[in-house]
């Protein structure tokens, strides 16, 4: 017995040491060489730090902003609702929903808790309710049901489809103008709500998180990068070109549709898709990780495979609905593009990164 | 303890999302007669596992209630192969054992209430079926380590590791190669050599630090894996000695038990009835782990007898699948948008694994057939990294999934993988 005893405290002693001698290595390495992003680790809290700084809250911020303009042009051509005004009033439009194809990536923390792309941007929008919210004069914009009588393809369809125009004139207009201030009203204060969530509380909480296990910061971005791929691939471009449906045209389920802007928010999206995976350049982007993990070549390559993408779309003229019988070749070009850069994103680099594409919090093995 | 499992899988509102929400079902071949039950009849289900674990624990209606546990626990587990997890088989197969021991023989309730059903002993093979399936576990988990990308790459620990680099301490140690060659290395010998020590009566205490150890220092950098490392904490004490575990019950309870020696026997007749099926089960429990030799290519890849191997956190793999409907006869082709039929989940998991993606294809070819199409043709463009290389395709494009039967044979639709570039 005392044998064995001497034994394990052998053992333990052993082990002991081992781990005071690890622990001691790691500490003498930090101090005697200086930090390498290559070798020493890269520095992810300065990098969601550049994400929160440099890109989610200036582009919230600047939404903001440019939902007063909107706002401001909206009331001047409901005061005086011509062909003229609603052409100056247009150009504002998709000024303030290019702005929003920036924050769309950013579906997580107090936008996701706000749902907020689902409220203000669920296309095709809801005409039938809308109409029948106008008639009646009483709605709610509150409920998970009412995302598609709302938010900028709400207005797309009240402002800019055919037809429409002599509604706002007369007796019976008073209703669908204070319809149109409502939704600019809401989409005001979904912004608000989202942009001091992240000034408040999750800013703090956003750039302190470093893991990469599902509900991680860095595992919400690479989620969005593939999820925006996914809707790019599909309710933006492809299915309304047909994709799903044996090559039957759905011109009218188009982003914009109204506006004839459909492809310019695409490219947008895309645009700002690549701003956020390099961190806009600043050397804090989620390419720049790729490189600190040693994976130069998927870096790069990604990056290609963007502008490759957004040149296919920029090769595509607006309005899409018109390009979809008169430019099917260069929107089967664009398409195959993106279905790269999809699979690029959703399996090399979540599987470079360790983030699983998923938005289940499982257990695995 | 499985009672915190449950719970902890009730709170996440798992139940709800794993088998109530998905339209479709990756059931297990030769099982697809299993099909969930409805929101109230899972959560029924897990009710009756959680009673049937507290049961368990207490010695209460013992038999009956292992063979519930069993049979509810299974059963939950085959309904989809997206839920496999190597614990959970584990768990299955000692709750299977559970069911022939006479583990309510001395301290339990049922003992209480049947004092004549009393037994202070047992055969020692009995806590040895329990040991011996441990050490399988651990021996085969090891042994599968042993291949070229865990040992000379250190993969998938180079991926998963600086993923980790939060950690404090340890955090900036994660990017450095020697750390993932450290923990493959260690990880491959603990499990291969871990049962023998625990068996070896010297070795035993120490070799336990080693099991709290390499667990809980798993639980720590690997979150994701759940309940594994405590489950194997906790059944890694059948490996002590009654003498041992006599001293702990001690504790809960002053009274002296131990009066008078009363040895559980099986009736006679029974005994070699019982060597041959427990014979035939440890047969079968080290033939499947070993099947995967009668395939050929890549198991990574093709992951054919991949599945129930003791293959514990061994590759690092992501997959995109889009399908794509035709309709021969017209030449119409159809898109597949897969969320809506699967969940994330199943998405992720059916897009690297291969009777996943063929059991889908048949699913989507009957979907498409009720939708008008005439025999509709399936085909999948598939691509898959696997351990941090590049990702390749995967399944052959011109290959009619829908055409391609379900069978333990090779498949031949998958593409060879091919092993160069970074």
């Amino acid at each position: 017995m005392m044998i064995i005893n001497r034994l394990r405290a052998g053992i333990f002693l052993g082990i002991a040491a081992f781990a005071i001698g690890f622990v001691a290595c790691s500490k003498s390495d930090n101090s005697t060489t200086k930090p390498n992003p290559a070798e020493n680790g890269f520095d992810k809290a300065a990098m969601l730090t550049n994400y929160a700084d440099n890109l989610i809250i200036p582009a919230y911020t600047s939404l903001q902003t440019q939902l007063g303009v909107l706002e401001i042009a909206a009331n001047s051509f409901l005061a005086a609702p011509t062909f003229a005004n609603k052409q100056a009033l247009k150009i504002v439009f998709k000024d303030t929903y290019l702005k929003f194809e920036h924050v769309s990536v950013d579906q997580f923390g107090p936008a996701e808790a706000a749902l907020f792309t689902n409220f203000t941007n669920t296309f095709p929008t809801d005409s039938i309710a809308i109409e029948g919210n106008i008639t009646r004069g009483t709605y709610s914009f509150n409920a998970n049901s009412a995302v598609g009588q709302q938010g900028f393809p709400a207005l797309d369809y009240l402002l800019f489809s055919p037809n429409h125009l002599n509604d706002f004139s007369g007796a019976n207009a008073v209703n669908r103008k204070k319809y149109v201030q409502d939704v600019i009203a809401r989409l005001k204060t979904l912004t608000g709500t989202v942009l001091t969530g992240w000034q408040n509380t999750y800013r703090a909480s956003f750039i302190t998180n470093t893991r990469s296990d599902s509900g991680s910061p860095i595992a919400f971005l690479i989620n969005q990068f593939a999820f925006e791929m996914d809707q790019l691939k599909g309710p933006r471009i492809g299915w309304p070109f047909g994709k799903q449906s044996a090559d039957i045209l759905f011109p009218n389920n188009t982003e914009g549709f109204n506006a004839g802007i459909s492809v310019a928010l695409a490219t947008e999206n895309l645009i700002s898709l690549k701003a956020m995976f390099n961190g806009n350049g600043s050397g804090k982007g989620m390419s720049d990780y790729l490189i600190a993990l040693k994976k130069d070549k998927l870096s790069s390559d990604v990056l290609t495979q963007f502008d490759k993408a957004i040149n296919g779309l920029k090769a595509v003229p607006d309005p899409y609905a018109t390009s979809m019988s008169l430019h099917k070749t260069e929107i089967e070009a664009a398409y195959r593009e993106i279905q790269i850069l999809l699979t690029l994103i959703k399996t090399d680099v979540a599987s470079a990164t360790g983030v699983r594409i998923t938005y289940q919090d499982t257990d695995g093995d | 303890m499985m009672l915190a499992g449950t719970i902890r899988f009730w709170m996440n509102g798992w139940i709800t999302q794993q088998y109530v929400t998905p339209k479709f079902y990756f059931t297990y071949m030769g099982f697809d007669w299993v099909h969930p039950l409805g929101n109230t009849g899972m959560h029924v289900v897990f009710a009756l596992i959680a009673l049937s674990t507290v049961l368990i624990a207490a010695g209460l209606f013992y038999r009956l209630a292992a063979i519930l546990f069993f049979v509810a626990f299974t059963y939950v587990e085959l309904i989809d192969v997206t839920n496999y997890l190597n614990h959970y088989y584990f768990i299955s197969l000692v709750s299977f054992l559970l069911i022939w021991l006479p583990a309510n023989r001395y301290f339990s309730l049922d003992v209480r209430i049947w004092p004549n059903l009393k037994r202070t002993h047992i055969p020692l093979w009995v806590i040895g079926v329990i040991r011996l399936q441990i050490g399988v576990v651990y021996i085969f988990a090891g042994l599968a380590k042993l291949n070229p990308d865990w040992m000379l790459q250190a993969q998938p620990m180079k991926i998963w590791l600086p993923a980790k680099s939060h950690l404090p301490v340890i955090g900036s140690l994660m990017y450095k190669e020697w750390v993932a060659y450290l923990f493959s290395w260690f990880g491959a010998f603990y499990d291969v050599f871990i049962a023998f020590f625990l068996i070896n009566r010297k070795t035993r205490p120490v070799a336990y630090v080693f099991v709290l150890g390499f667990h809980i220092a798993t639980a720590i950098v690997f979150p994701g894996i759940g309940m594994f490392p405590y489950v194997m904490i906790i059944s890694s004490f059948a490996f002590f000695s009654s003498g041992y575990h006599q001293k702990l019950l001690n504790r809960f309870q002053k009274s002296n038990l131990c009066n008078g020696v009363k040895i559980y026997n099986y009736a006679p007749i029974l005994q070699p009835v019982l060597a041959i099926c427990i014979g035939i089960y440890f047969l079968i429990q080290f033939i499947v782990p070993v099947r995967f030799l009668f395939y050929p290519g890549h198991l990574f890849w093709y992951e054919e007898g991949y599945r129930f191997s003791w293959r514990v956190m061994l590759m690092e793999k992501s997959g995109n699948t889009f399908f794509t409907v035709k309709e021969p006869s017209t030449g119409k082709t159809y898109e597949v948008e897969n969320r809506e039929f699967l969940t994330p989940l199943q998405d992720k998991m059916m897009s690297t694994q291969p009777d996943m993606i063929l059991r889908y294809a048949h699913y989507l070819a009957d979907v498409y057939a009720k939708r008008g199409l005439k025999k509709p043709a399936v085909y999948a463009q598939c691509f898959v990294a696997l351990n941090g290389e590049r990702s390749r395709p995967y399944v052959n494009t011109a290959v009619n999934l829908a055409a391609q039967p379900l069978s333990w044979q090779h498949y031949n639709w998958v593409l060879p993988f091919t092993n160069h570039e970074k």
